[in-house]
């Protein structure tokens, strides 16, 4: 199974392109695709606290667009955006 | 009547006489226009410009509940808003945000005008990379939505 997170704001910094794929074995809940991330930087990045810190603060969204919480299952192939702290205006 | 957004900085800016033509009506008294730019420094750094990044759908969305709970919340019913931000790197003065309305008399129009801003400030997914003068770049520190939502 894939999962395709969609990079925003801060997380940009994670890849030079605007999404990581992600291949899962067996569904997983946002709060452990949240490790999953996690580990990408720790293992990319040599565990860069700035970057552990956004994944940490980060909200995820869904593929119809909503916010979704840290029990929702990721059970697909799907696309997950990752929504660090915001700050516009 | 509601008017929302996002415009890529390099295909098109921000017009004020677009906002100011949606939200002309002869039923309104008041109009504010609320217009946000880049600003030459912040925290003691000199900034060139500002890349806004948008997730453009929750954008969306969240302006339309922002512009929806104003009925609710502030009791404002008849009332023209116009929103619209960029995304895109957008050069120190040029214009980032509008917010124009138009009410029937001037205390709706003060009150859904910073009601509107401050919500987008608490919950609408834009972000921002300043430039600075050495070249250097950094994304600002934000609001995180985690536990507002979960």
């Amino acid at each position: 199974m894939k999962i395709k997170l969609k990079l925003f704001g801060a997380s940009r910094d994670f890849s030079n392109q605007d999404f990581i794929e992600f291949n899962i074995k067996k569904p997983i809940s946002i709060k452990e695709f949240k490790n999953l991330i996690l580990e990408f930087i720790e293992k990319n990045f040599k565990g860069n606290e700035n970057y552990k810190k956004i994944v940490k603060g980060s909200a995820f969204c869904s593929e119809d667009d909503r916010i979704i919480s840290d029990n929702y299952k990721i059970t697909k192939d799907q696309r997950i955006g990752i929504i660090p702290p915001i700050g516009g205006g | 009547m509601l008017h929302t957004k996002i415009l890529d900085s390099a295909i098109e800016k921000i017009e004020i006489a677009k906002a100011e033509k949606f939200i002309s009506s002869s039923k309104f008294g008041a109009s504010i226009f609320f217009i946000g730019t880049v600003r030459d420094f912040n925290e003691n750094k000199k900034v060139t410009g500002i890349t806004y990044d948008s997730h453009d759908a929750l954008v969306i969305k969240s302006f339309e509940e922002i512009y929806n709970e104003a009925d609710k919340k502030l009791n404002i019913k008849e009332k023209a808003v116009y929103i619209e931000h960029i995304k895109g790197y957008v050069k120190l003065g040029e214009i980032s945000i509008i917010i124009a309305v138009g009410c029937k008399h001037r205390d709706q129009a003060y009150v859904l005008s910073r009601y509107i801003i401050e919500e987008i400030k608490k919950r609408t997914p834009i972000w921002k990379k300043e430039h600075y003068e050495n070249e250097t770049t950094e994304w600002l520190k934000g609001k995180s939505l985690v536990n507002e939502k979960n």
